[in-house]
């Protein structure tokens, strides 16, 4: 077919005539990639699926060159970076020591209030095999697909934070549009403020944030954190924090794509609908003999959840820590 | 058919001559894979270059019957979709370098030294151009340009990193097996 196609375009004619049916082709394969961009997404699927062995391939030596280059110019700063680390190390211990205590405290408040837990969020460990940094997209290829349990629209982060969401699956690869594409919208959460807001991307290394409900005051610094709103990401995943740059209001990202080797691919489901609840019928007339209001027809009875304090002490967790104001002894 | 019994002669008879045929083909192919690994030599300084397009460039100037259009279709499409991008774009782009490569293939080959750069800076620009006008007529929005530029800049600086061992390619490999144009 290769010689096929050589031969054919040996004539000038030809060529031309060539020329204008692939350009052709070109233009209408860019106007059916917007209507059908499925068949699109499952070719790219299986692109990266038959490129997968080349792309790891190459990856390995390649990155060990640009590690060899980029500790060249680290050897001129290595003084400096060591004492930089080493105080925000000493910071960092401090905050730890913070975070343990409130971590204590939060689980006895959970455990006194008979609080759900928040749902253990299991995730797949994959290799970043391929990434576009381009003008029309931002993306980056996993070496984990449908036989991994990877599935369209889960979260992928790294050790730092949020960076992005699967958008493709193959069989043995996955695509991740990240939060910096132009096509990026993810609802997010600022705090302290608790206010809620859009992360627009737009191709800069810095996304937007579009305000959406709220009215507290942002500033500079605040962190953002993912919203579990619409079940489209787990809550509470950390991206980044604010910072303005004149009336625009962007995030800078914990998560740099460019530095990731290895990210986490989280499984997480979307929440069930809460439980039907049965309507208790409301009396026709109250004691008095005044009609009841329309409202209480309606009126739901779910079950209420035991109390700690209600619970008994057998039931409880024999592992959890006792903080209930009574020692094992005073109550056995 | 005359033609088609010839590929399958040529298939048969001088694997070596078909090889030759079609391995500018496949560098390109692989600068393709190769530029969407995840590494950057300039520290994320500049994206990543369209390698491909270089190597198109190239083969359009010093032996064009190695690199036809339907060659040039199926490597700009493998850049779409390989690169995460809408498919398309750049097949359109790189079609239209080839068609002026092709046109100016008399004065582009004449260059020499720093002129080799305007060649290739001539054929970039096309092509970022016409993904960036066809990006905005199929999407009805305006891509941002500031990316697409860097990405041609970076395109233009890498093209020595590829024009050379292509060089080397096109006189050990090519030349030998497949003859002169």
């Amino acid at each position: 077919m290769a010689g096929l196609g050589w031969r054919l375009t040996r004539g000038r004619g030809a060529k031309q005539f060539s020329l204008v049916v692939c350009s052709l082709s070109a233009v209408a394969i860019a106007f059916l990639g917007k209507a059908e961009a499925p068949l699109f997404d499952h070719a790219r699927a299986m692109l990266s699926d038959w490129t997968e062995p080349a792309l790891t391939q190459v990856r390995g030596p390649l990155i060990g060159a640009e590690r060899w280059f980029d500790g060249i110019g680290a050897l001129f700063t290595v003084y400096r970076e060591n004492m930089q680390l080493r105080e925000e190390n000493a910071e960092l211990r401090k905050w730890q020591n913070v975070a343990l205590s409130l971590a204590d405290k939060m689980r006895r408040y959970e455990i006194l209030l008979n609080a759900v837990p928040d749902p253990k969020l299991s995730f797949v460990t994959a290799r970043v095999i391929g990434e576009a940094d381009r003008p029309f997209v931002r993306t980056m290829i996993l070496n984990a697909g449908t036989a991994d349990q990877v599935k369209k629209g889960q979260a992928v982060t790294d050790d730092r934070g949020l960076l992005g969401r699967i958008y493709v699956t193959g069989e043995r690869t996955s695509w991740v549009i990240l939060l910096t594409d132009v096509n990026s919208r993810v609802p997010v959460v600022i705090e302290p403020s608790h206010r809620r807001a859009i992360l627009t991307g737009d191709n800069t290394p810095s996304p937007r944030l579009e305000l959406d409900v709220g009215d507290g005051a942002i500033k500079p610094g605040d962190r953002v954190l993912s919203t579990g709103d619409g079940g489209l990401l787990p809550p509470d995943l950390p991206i980044g924090v604010v910072r303005e740059s004149g009336d625009d209001r962007r995030v800078a990202l914990f998560a740099t794509p460019g530095t990731s080797d290895f990210v986490h691919v989280m499984e997480f489901g979307v929440p069930s609908p809460p439980p039907v609840y049965e309507p208790v019928p409301a009396p026709a007339l109250a004691a008095d003999n005044k009609p009841a209001p329309a409202t209480v027809t309606a009126v739901m009875t779910p079950k209420p959840a035991p109390t700690a304090a209600a619970m008994p002490l057998q039931s409880r967790n024999p592992d959890a820590p006792r903080f209930d104001g009574q020692d094992e002894e005073t109550e056995q | 058919m005359s033609a088609a019994f010839e590929t399958v002669e040529l298939l048969f008879n001088h694997p070596a001559r078909l090889f030759a045929s079609i391995l500018p083909a496949l560098l390109a192919v692989m600068l393709v894979i190769l530029a969407n690994t995840p590494v950057s030599f300039t520290g994320g300084l500049l994206p990543a270059p369209v390698l491909a397009l270089a190597a198109v460039y190239f083969w359009v100037l010093v032996r064009p019957d190695l690199m036809p259009p339907f060659a040039v279709l199926v490597i700009g499409l493998l850049e779409d979709l390989l690169s995460g991008g809408p498919p398309g774009l750049w097949a359109a782009g790189f079609l239209a370098a080839y068609t002026l490569t092709d046109r100016q293939r008399e004065t582009f080959a004449g260059l020499t030294g720093a002129g080799v750069f305007v060649g290739f800076a001539g054929a970039v620009l096309l092509a970022a151009a016409t993904a960036y006008g066809l990006a905005a007529l199929v999407y009805l929005r305006l891509p941002p340009l500031p990316p697409l530029l860097l990405e041609s800049v970076s395109t233009l600086v890498f093209y020595p990193l590829v024009a050379i061992p292509m060089g080397w390619v096109l006189r050990g490999i090519v030349g030998p097996m497949r003859g002169r144009e």
